[in-house]
């Protein structure tokens, strides 16, 4: 197990690695672009244009220019975004980053517990109205649009019933966790509510059609043979399988959600989190700060991925694979 | 006569590599290892063995649906292990394969007739029209109506999709038909139907085949002679009926003496010999004799010296230091 | 039907379940009864599509279907146990009726031990502690020939054999010293050798346990190894039901010919198999006469008339045939020369 561990971290490292070579080669050393103008700013002085030449080593080869950023990146962090000089890109996604984290793992909390819900309400209800009326809500819940209905969240919370029924909704923005609690939770419930409605309907379908072929599987049969009751054969046996490929669908979900997927809520919202700093750097053809939440966002991933593997091997004892 | 050999297979090796899931790690299985065998020309050569013995990676190899790890397969003189796929495409003709599934191994998006046609249209052989009349032919031959060539597979019923299966095998006139597990998937009275209807179209077109089962009694009631596998070696090879009655290697001996039987005489029933444990592990092969562990008769000579099959004055063919019931 | 000295643990009585579909009603099981007498075997053969698992599972109340009738009689120990809610039926499954399935692969649920499975049933059946079920799962384990049932008890279901996890599920079912066992094909899905041990191990543990068997199984050789009297069935009807050794040796009804005629022999080289004309049973459009009758090669006008169970004492057939047309036709199908 330990030496699966060590593999599937070993391999997610050389990923990100690529990942860095990648972003890179695509952002500075694309040719017919001057890398230098493009960490510089637009209309940069020329002496400018030299000092950033010098700092990244931008005639040397190409893996010691490599080596250069990523040295500024992570190491130095003063890799800077030329649109407000000064600002450097690894503040900024630090700072971003419990935002984007809030809200992710808060929403994740809400779909995981009315996904799962719905869903076995759905499948021990099979053939009867509240299957198809559940998978129904499930269907529309996928269909709207995230920032759509964040909008429409928007315009009834803070403008047409912002003076009777959700008096209590603060303006949009952000208050940190450590600083107000409350403030942290009632700030962030309707951008939890609103991700958090697309994701239920799709774990609830999920899980509801696992389950469903689950409990069609000769070891359900043989359940109810040993005289199990329904509820521990659905609970102990059926669900406990049914949740395997849900794990890792919440893994992979979770990680895109953090590396920066969650950009438009963040947006509709005015929350200030990492996929807002993509927005804005977008806007701004910020390259540097681009560079850094690709990174970031790759990071995310592939974190999450190799922890849905390992955690794959801890909840199916069949992946554990005999050495 | 060497001509009498239609198929000459020569200490015939297939391995796999497995890259074992998640860990990664390589194992090397070996999953025929190291077979010889002669097919005559007009017998069915039947094999039998229990699963995972490889009797179905060896059929495959036989027709080259598989290359061989080494060896050779000589198919009417001609080393077929080393023809290109050019040159592979007229013997192919020869050699035709009958699957064990009949509801997997038919495209269910293709009538039946147009499935039967294919080899024919991929060889080229005959115009539009005389295809669409040896499709009928063949039809009739396998005991099926020919209104249903426009029908798809799963219109009809596991017995009738092997008889399909057995058409389409037939189309190119081969000499030879290997056939694996092909009645395995079947009841028992359909399976009854297919197999006369084999034995029918041996007679009818001169046909030899290779028949591959795990059942014992099925295998001999098809076969003249008979291969018994056991971990990808053949440890007793024979005249059907000689080694049904007089089985000379321990795990034929042990194989026979558990098949259950009808106990409609009053005939003594052979006595039952339980072997314990299961068939190793492809990959970990027991040394010595690959048997050995399960034996009832193993000795220590059996954990080191791996015995190979030796030719009896009878013709018997048998691979083990103590073989049994030798009238001498 | 039963020798009058021993009890019946089980009896059904003209059990039928059907259920309705787009396609019209399909009768599974259309008229079934037998008994099973203490300690005996009772073996139930018949092709897909017979009906004879389907009796089983619905005897146990598993047929679970929005659209099945069910009628008829089943008594256990005396107890009518049809009809019977869910949860006065938990006490039967599993404590009182043990099941043995077809496919040892998927028997068992892939994420729990082996052992915690074990101790899962006899927990919803006893009083044991955690502690004391754990030290039953392992002795069972042992007992059904696992080695080192003390490690093995924490292994998990993939990390056996096909024939080991059939041993598994076999420990499982026996846990809680049910009074009758339920074999589902128990041997289909295994090699000869391990269903030579299985079978082994089912006989032997019979003997310690004293339970009855029901054995289902399409392999008249099973039926010979395990059973003490035979249910042939065919179409969800029973064809013929009898001792095990007058069915095989004196067969009534021309399908029970066919069956026998169309397995072939280790023991002796069969020169033609016998044959059923035609293809396996679809249970939607059984006839009202005798089921058999469009595959019968020895129709009558009488046979459009369903035919009742007769015979002799407690051997019995559903066919017209005069006992004289039996012997003679039988005679012919069995060595191939004519069809079934």
């Amino acid at each position: 197990m330990l030496r699966f561990v060590t593999k599937r971290l070993i391999s997610a490292v050389l990923v990100l690695f690529s990942i860095s070579v990648l972003v890179f080669l695509i952002f500075f050393a694309t040719p017919g672009v001057n890398p230098a103008a493009r960490i510089a700013g637009r209309s940069a002085s020329p002496a400018t244009l030299k000092a950033v030449e010098a700092t990244f080593g931008l005639n040397r080869p190409i893996p010691i220019r490599y080596g250069l950023m990523m040295y500024h990146l992570f190491i130095k962090q003063d890799l800077s975004s030329y649109v407000n000089i000064g600002d450097k890109v690894i503040p900024q996604i630090t700072q971003a980053a419990p935002v984007t984290l809030s809200l992710v793992f808060g929403a994740a909390v809400l779909w995981m517990v009315f996904g799962v819900w719905a869903g076995v309400i759905a499948a021990k209800n099979r053939g009867r109205f509240i299957d198809p009326f559940i998978m129904f809500v499930g269907i529309a819940a996928v269909s709207i649009p995230a920032y759509w209905l964040g909008e429409v969240v928007q315009l009834i919370t803070q403008t047409s019933l912002h003076s009777s029924v959700f008096h209590w909704v603060p303006s949009t923005g952000f208050t940190p966790l450590s600083q107000n609690p409350l403030q942290w939770a009632v700030h962030l419930l309707f951008p939890w509510l609103t991700l958090a409605v697309l994701y239920a309907g799709i774990y609830a379908r999920v899980l509801r059609s696992e389950m469903v072929n689950a409990m069609n599987e000769d070891y359900i049969r043989t359940a109810r043979a040993k005289g199990l009751s329904e509820r521990r054969i659905l609970y102990r046996h059926a669900l406990r399988c049914s949740l395997i490929p849900i794990v890792s669908l919440f893994g992979l979900d979770i990680g895109a959600l953090i590396g920066g997927s969650a950009l438009l809520i963040e947006v509709v919202f005015g929350l200030p989190g990492v996929g807002m700093l993509t927005y804005n750097s977008l806007t701004n053809l910020d390259l540097p700060v681009i560079m850094g939440t690709v990174m970031y966002g790759a990071f995310f991933v592939v974190l999450a991925s190799a922890v849905v593997d390992i955690l794959y091997a801890v909840i199916d004892p069949r992946v554990r694979v005999v050495s | 006569m060497p001509d009498d050999i239609l198929l000459r297979g020569t200490n015939i090796v297939k391995t796999f590599v497995l890259r074992g899931g998640a860990m990664g790690s390589k194992r090397v299985v070996t999953a025929v290892n190291g077979v010889d065998l002669e097919v005559r020309r007009g017998e069915t050569f039947g094999i039998v063995g229990e699963s995972g013995c490889g009797k179905s990676t060896l059929a495959r190899c036989l027709v080259q649906l598989q290359p061989v790890t080494s060896g050779s397969i000589e198919f009417d003189g001609v080393d077929i292990t080393t023809l290109s796929r050019r040159a592979m495409r007229p013997i192919r003709r020869n050699l035709q394969l009958v699957f064990q599934d009949p509801y997997a191994s038919l495209n269910p998006r293709r009538t039946v007739g147009d499935i039967v046609a294919d080899p024919m249209r991929v060889n080229k052989v005959g115009t539009k029209d005389e295809i669409m009349d040896r499709v009928g032919e063949l039809f009739v031959l396998v005991g099926l109506d020919k209104s249903y060539l426009n029908r798809y597979p799963h219109e009809f019923s596991g017995g009738q999709r092997q008889r399909i299966g057995i058409a389409r095998s037939l189309s190119l006139n081969p000499s030879l038909v290997i056939a694996d597990e092909p009645v395995s998937a079947l009841d028992v009275s359909v399976q009854a139907q297919v197999l006369n209807l084999m034995a029918d179209l041996q007679e009818e077109l001169q046909l030899t085949y290779v028949f591959i089962a795990h059942d014992l009694g099925v295998v001999r009631h098809v076969s003249d002679r008979v291969g018994v596998m056991y971990l990808g070696q053949m440890v007793e090879v024979g005249d059907a009926d000689d080694l049904y009655d007089l089985p000379h290697h321990p795990y034929t001996e042990a194989l026979l003496s558990v098949v259950p039987e009808l106990n409609d005489t009053d005939a003594p029933k052979r006595e039952r010999i339980l072997i314990s444990g299961d068939v190793p592990d492809p990959s970990d092969r027991p040394s010595g004799c690959s048997f050995h562990p399960r034996c009832p008769v193993a000795t220590e000579k059996c954990k080191v010296e791996t015995p190979t099959l030796v030719t009896l004055t009878t013709g018997r063919q048998v691979a083990c230091h103590y073989p049994r019931n030798l009238s001498n | 039907m039963l020798s009058p000295e021993s009890t019946p643990i089980l009896e059904a009585t003209d059990l039928k379940v059907s259920f309705s579909t787009r396609g019209g009603i399909i009768r599974a099981v259309d008229g079934l009864s037998f008994a099973v007498g203490a300690k005996e075997t009772v073996g139930i053969v018949g092709e897909s599509g017979s009906g004879k698992s389907v009796a089983m599972y619905t005897m146990l109340g598993l047929t679970r279907d929005a659209n099945v009738s069910i009628s008829g009689s089943v008594r256990f120990q005396g107890q009518e146990i049809l009809g019977l809610s869910d949860t006065q039926m938990r006490p039967i499954r599993g404590g009182q009726i043990g099941m043995i399935f077809q496919d040892p692969m998927t028997a068992l649920t892939p994420v729990y031990k082996v052992g915690w499975q074990i101790v899962e049933q006899l927990r919803a059946h006893t009083d044991l502690t955690k502690q004391q079920a754990r030290a039953r799962a392992i002795e069972l384990l042992g007992e059904v020939g696992i080695p080192d049932p003390g490690r093995r008890v924490d292994s998990y279901p993939h990390e056996f054999s096909g024939g080991m996890r059939q041993r598994v599920v076999i420990a499982m079912a026996l846990s809680c010293n049910p009074k009758l066992l339920i074999a589902d094909e128990p041997t289909t899905a295994l090699d000869v050798t391990t269903q030579a041990q299985i079978l082994d191990l089912m006989t032997r543990l019979q003997e310690n346990y004293g339970s009855s068997i029901i054995i289902i199984t399409h392999d008249m050789g099973v039926i010979a190894e395990m059973a003490d009297r035979v249910v042939v069935m065919y179409a969800g009807r029973p064809a013929e039901i009898g001792p095990e050794i007058d069915v095989v040796r004196n067969p009534q009804h021309p399908y029970t010919w066919g069956l026998l005629g169309a397995v072939p022999r280790t023991g002796v080289r069969t020169e033609r198999l016998a044959t059923i004309p035609g293809n396996a049973v679809t249970p939607l459009n059984v006839p009202e006469g005798c089921a058999f009758a469009p595959r019968c090669s020895f129709v009558m006008d009488q046979c459009a008339t369903r035919p009742a169970l007769h015979g002799d004492a407690d051997h019995l057939n559903a066919c017209w045939l005069s006992p004289a047309q039996k012997v003679e036709l039988r005679g012919k199908v069995l060595r191939g020369e004519i069809d079934a």
